[in-house]
């Protein structure tokens, strides 16, 4: 087991696009870690100077100023923090919803499970940001209804893809095995099956991330995001748009900040899907 | 008489994240015109890389040639550039029978379209046309298409020309195969393993057939094998190969009777005889990363000895169109 | 006559489908905690004029009523009034339709067009210095916020440039009405000059949401040669001496078509995601600028007229992908 590790470690240093997808997510951790250290004016998340509204990027205000005269670099930063919770926590909760429900309709199978399917292949039906633009403008703009209307609308991927993938290895080997030394269904689903469903499941909730950061600042650019004045990045860039084209500046860079953290999670998923590939993963399975 | 195709020296590796693996080790192989030539060896040796080098269809990339020729007719086909060999040679003087005939035609594309294809390219009435394809050319084509059907003996040739692939059985897509390789009127089919992935009990027919249609027509085939019994029984002569090097060849009555390298001994005495049992080969196929100096046989041969593994063995000649490499081969 | 037998299958599946999409819609708009009633009946509305309202509008009665209510309503195609435009919502909805098709048809004819060539071009030189740029940009194609990536076009092409419109669809009245096409209808119509206006307001929106659609399509049509390139039958054509240019575009092309097909249903759910919010920024007068119009007036049945016709529309191009798939791919079901 520490053998394969180490190798899918050593794969991992060597695939230059994970190598620098996961660099540009430390990047964002550590920009929304170390803002208050990092900013070169904290206070601008909250404080307004208008007689320095809408300044070029120059030595002082390195990305330019907002409308209301705020260090853009500062605020996009501070920013950060609410891109990477929103993420972090929508993801997490579908997960947590969307594997158990997965597995367990895998698992068991039969017109119950087909319909929990059904289910789920309807909501996939709906355009994702439609449920999420609905669910979030009816309960009012915040960060933890964004984050619920996300979680919502996101479950259905992660069954499907759970259901799919223990439907394809619930008849291997040392599934049936388990089972006929008499494991229980619970034992047999957390020690046996979750295991060799992992790296799918990594490989998509990466990929995930980036989708759903995109989703949450459409929501902040069509105004349902957190309220102002939060530093969000999509809200800023709706903010923005009157002030085209002669503040070129204002949209760019937090419209940047969302392109390189959606390609870090895009460049980490698409090189972990190289390296934890699916026959590599089955072969393990069966050694375990 | 000149042979039709003269493999001389040839040696060949492919690149490997490990290192060269050196597949072909100064190969000889000659082929008279006509004559039906088995290229015998276990899986590994080197048959059917021998066979694609020949067509040219290595990966460009992997594939490293270090040297040897091919003489076909009058011309070396490793110096030729390819435009000239897809034109005149691939597919017109030298066709192919391919190892799996469930997967070599492609899936989503009518039996009559790849067939026809084939045609439009490589029919023997492209060249008095200037090389339109042209509707009376076509309607040739089509006929001459349906009467190889029926010689290859399928029954309802028109029928199976609109079907897909994955409609027919696997002896009749054989079958196909071989029509596919004859229509052209080639001077040299090469086989690669023809049979292996049908049923034992159609074998035995898509063989003979071969044999028979390869025979009227004057077409010399290069059929490469792991089965001595196929050999036998179509074959007018034997090479064999081991590990990437030839050992052996002879005509098919002279190979059979008097075996004369130690390998081609052990390889008939692992046939399985009338008592049922099976002779193994003690060892293990070299490594071909790093294969043995001089002869590769000799970790395995019970009559090595320090010669063996300083150089390769010259050809000597036993008998009449029987060379064997090896320093001290059975009388 | 497995194929038969599969597309029955498939339109079966359809009602339920629809029916499933209905319930769900209706559900989630009830399980949210706001009122529909106080939002029409606006915040000035005494407690009477609300109740009377309520059962007006049939939201007195419980709710398995209100859902088989409702189910009646969607299935005659009435989807109630819109409390913006006082207009029924089926009215709004069938004539911003062709809009959005419009919009998505030619996003997503572009996408193919640019992906499945660069695709082919892309594993046949694996590893190549083109295959390497094509990826850097594929995989920037799906890290780009649409709504951004139409503002900077905007700036750059009608702000800067000055070579496109900067919104709407169309200057002028528009050609004459046949199908709702403006491209179509100016072309029958033989109006060049509503032509040329529809195609030039058509021209960001459309490359907007093409971008990411034309880079999902060319990583499956790459996946998809990759699969076939080194198959058996490209290995038998090749030593038949077939020409190679010929080998890839008739038929290994068409390998890479049947896989990259059955995506495209997916592809273009996530075309119309994005044109929900790439409709704004354009004020293109389609599907999606109305769903962002209703929700930010808390229309509530407009919000829900919105989300049936919808999903009806990705259950329907679904449906459409697994005929074609199961046209175009001898082998039959999947």
């Amino acid at each position: 087991m520490t053998g394969s590790w180490r190798r899918t470690a050593a794969r991992f240093l060597g695939d230059r696009a994970a190598l620098m997808g996961a660099s540009l997510i430390l990047l964002l951790v550590l920009a929304a870690v170390f803002a208050p250290l990092l900013s070169p004016f904290p206070a601008d998340v909250a404080e307004f100077h208008t007689a320095n509204r809408l300044r070029p990027p120059d030595g002082v205000n390195w990305l330019g100023t907002d409308r209301m005269g705020s260090d853009l670099l500062s605020r996009i930063l501070f920013g950060a923090r609410i891109t990477i919770s929103i993420a972090l926590i929508a993801v997490g909760s579908a997960v947590l919803l969307g594997v158990p429900v997965g597995l367990v309709a895998g698992y068991y199978g039969g017109w119950p499970s087909d319909l929990l399917m059904r289910v789920s292949d309807i909501f996939l039906a709906v355009p994702q940001i439609v449920l999420a633009i609905a669910i979030a403008q009816t309960l009012g703009p915040s960060i933890e209804n964004v984050i619920l209307a996300l979680s919502i609308t996101y479950w259905p991927f992660w069954a499907r893809l759970v259901y799919a993938e223990t439907r394809s290895i619930k008849n291997e080997v040392f599934v049936e095995s388990a089972i006929a030394l008499g494991a229980s269904s619970l034992r047999v689903m957390a020690m046996h099956i979750l295991p060799n469903i992992a790296s799918a499941i990594i490989v998509r909730t990466s990929i995930g991330m980036g989708a759903t950061i995109l989703t949450a600042a459409a929501l902040g650019f069509l105004g349902l995001g957190a309220p102002p004045p939060a530093p969000e990045w999509g809200r800023m860039i709706a903010e923005s748009r009157e002030f085209l084209p002669e503040a070129w500046w204002y949209a760019t860079a937090p419209g940047i900040a969302i392109f390189m953290v959606v390609m870090g999670f895009n460049l980490l998923g698409d090189g972990l899907r190289d390296i934890l590939d699916p026959r590599i993963r089955r072969a393990v399975g069966r050694h375990a | 008489m000149p042979e039709l195709l003269a493999v001389e020296d040839l040696s060949l590796g492919f690149r490997t994240d490990a290192g060269l693996a050196r597949v072909l080790d100064g190969v000889n192989l000659a082929i008279q015109p006509g004559q039906i030539m088995g290229l015998v060896g276990e899986s590994g040796c080197g048959k059917t890389t021998l066979a694609r080098t020949v067509l040219g269809i290595l990966p460009r990339h992997a594939a490293l040639i270090e040297r040897g020729r091919i003489r076909f007719e009058r011309s070396d086909l490793l110096s030729a550039d390819d435009t000239t060999l897809n034109d005149q040679v691939r597919g017109k003087a030298i066709t192919f029978i391919p190892q799996d005939p469930f997967t070599s035609f492609n899936p989503v594309f009518p039996i009559g379209t790849q067939m026809m294809e084939i045609m439009r390219w490589k029919s023997p009435r492209r060249a008095q046309d200037g090389g339109h394809n042209t509707r009376a050319r076509r309607a040739a084509d089509r006929d001459a298409v349906l009467a190889m059907l029926d010689a290859v003996q399928l029954p309802q040739p028109r029928q199976v020309l609109a079907k897909y692939p994955h409609e027919v059985s696997g002896g009749q897509r054989q079958r196909l195969m071989i029509a596919m390789a004859l229509l052209p009127e080639p001077r040299l089919v090469i086989a690669d393993e023809p049979t292996t992935a049908l049923d034992v009990t159609i074998q035995a027919q898509i063989l003979k057939l071969l044999r028979r249609l390869a025979t009227e027509r004057g077409v010399a085939v290069l059929l490469t094998t792991h089965d001595l019994g196929t050999a036998y029984e179509i074959c007018d002569a034997i090479t064999v190969m081991y590990a990437g090097q030839e050992v052996e060849a002879a005509p098919t009555d002279a190979f059979f009777r008097h075996p004369a390298h130690p390998y081609t001994a052990r390889l008939l005495a692992s046939l399985p005889r009338a008592d049922g049992k099976v002779l193994g080969i003690p060892g293990e196929v070299p490594n071909l990363l790093a294969p043995p100096a001089g002869c590769r046989f000799h970790p395995r041969c019970e009559r090595a000895e320090p010669a063996c593994s300083r150089s390769r063995p010259p050809v000597t000649l036993p008998g009449q169109g029987h060379a064997v490499r090896c320093y001290h081969p059975q009388a | 006559m497995r194929r038969l037998e599969m597309v029955l299958s498939r339109l079966a599946w359809f009602f339920p489908t629809m029916a499933g999409l209905i319930v769900i819609v209706f559900l989630i708009s009830n399980v949210i905690p706001t009122d529909p009633v106080r939002i029409v009946a606006g915040e000035n509305a005494t407690p009477e004029q609300v109740a009377a309202l309520r059962v007006k509008l049939g939201y007195d009665k419980p709710i398995a009523i209100q859902l088989l209510n409702h189910f009646r309503d969607v299935l005659s195609g009435n989807l109630g009034v819109s409390i913006y435009t006082q207009r029924p919502i089926s009215e709004d909805l069938a004539k911003r339709l062709p809009a959005t098709l419009e919009l998505s048809i030619t996003a997503l004819s572009l996408a193919i067009l640019l992906g499945i060539p660069l695709g082919v071009v892309s594993a046949l030189r694996r590893n190549a210095w083109i295959d390497q740029v094509l990826r850097v940009i594929s995989v920037s194609g799906l890290a780009i916020a649409a709504f951004w990536l139409a503002m900077e076009l905007q700036f750059l092409f009608s702000m800067k440039l000055r070579v496109a419109p900067l919104n709407g669809r169309i200057d002028g009245f528009g050609p004459e009405p046949y199908t709702g096409f403006y491209v179509l209808d100016s072309l029958i119509g033989r109006d060049w000059e509503s032509l040329g206006s529809a195609l030039s307001h058509l021209a960001l929106p459309a490359l907007t949401l093409a971008l990411p659609a034309a880079a999902t399509i060319l990583r499956f049509a790459r996946a998809g040669v990759l699969e076939v390139i080194n198959s058996n039958h490209v290995l038998y054509q090749r030593a038949m001496g077939i020409p190679p240019r010929l080998i890839v575009w008739k038929y290994v092309l068409r390998n890479a078509l049947i896989s990259t097909v059955t995506q495209i249903g997916l592809i273009f759910g996530v075309l119309l995601t994005n044109a929900v919010v790439i409709e704004t920024v354009f004020d293109w007068p389609g599907l999606g600028s109305f769903a962002v119009q209703s929700i930010l007036q808390s229309d509530h049945k407009a919000i829900i007229g919105f989300t049936i016709w919808t999903g009806g529309l990705i259950v329907v191009v679904n449906l459409l992908v697994d005929l074609l798939h199961s046209v175009i791919d001898p082998r039959g079901a999947r």
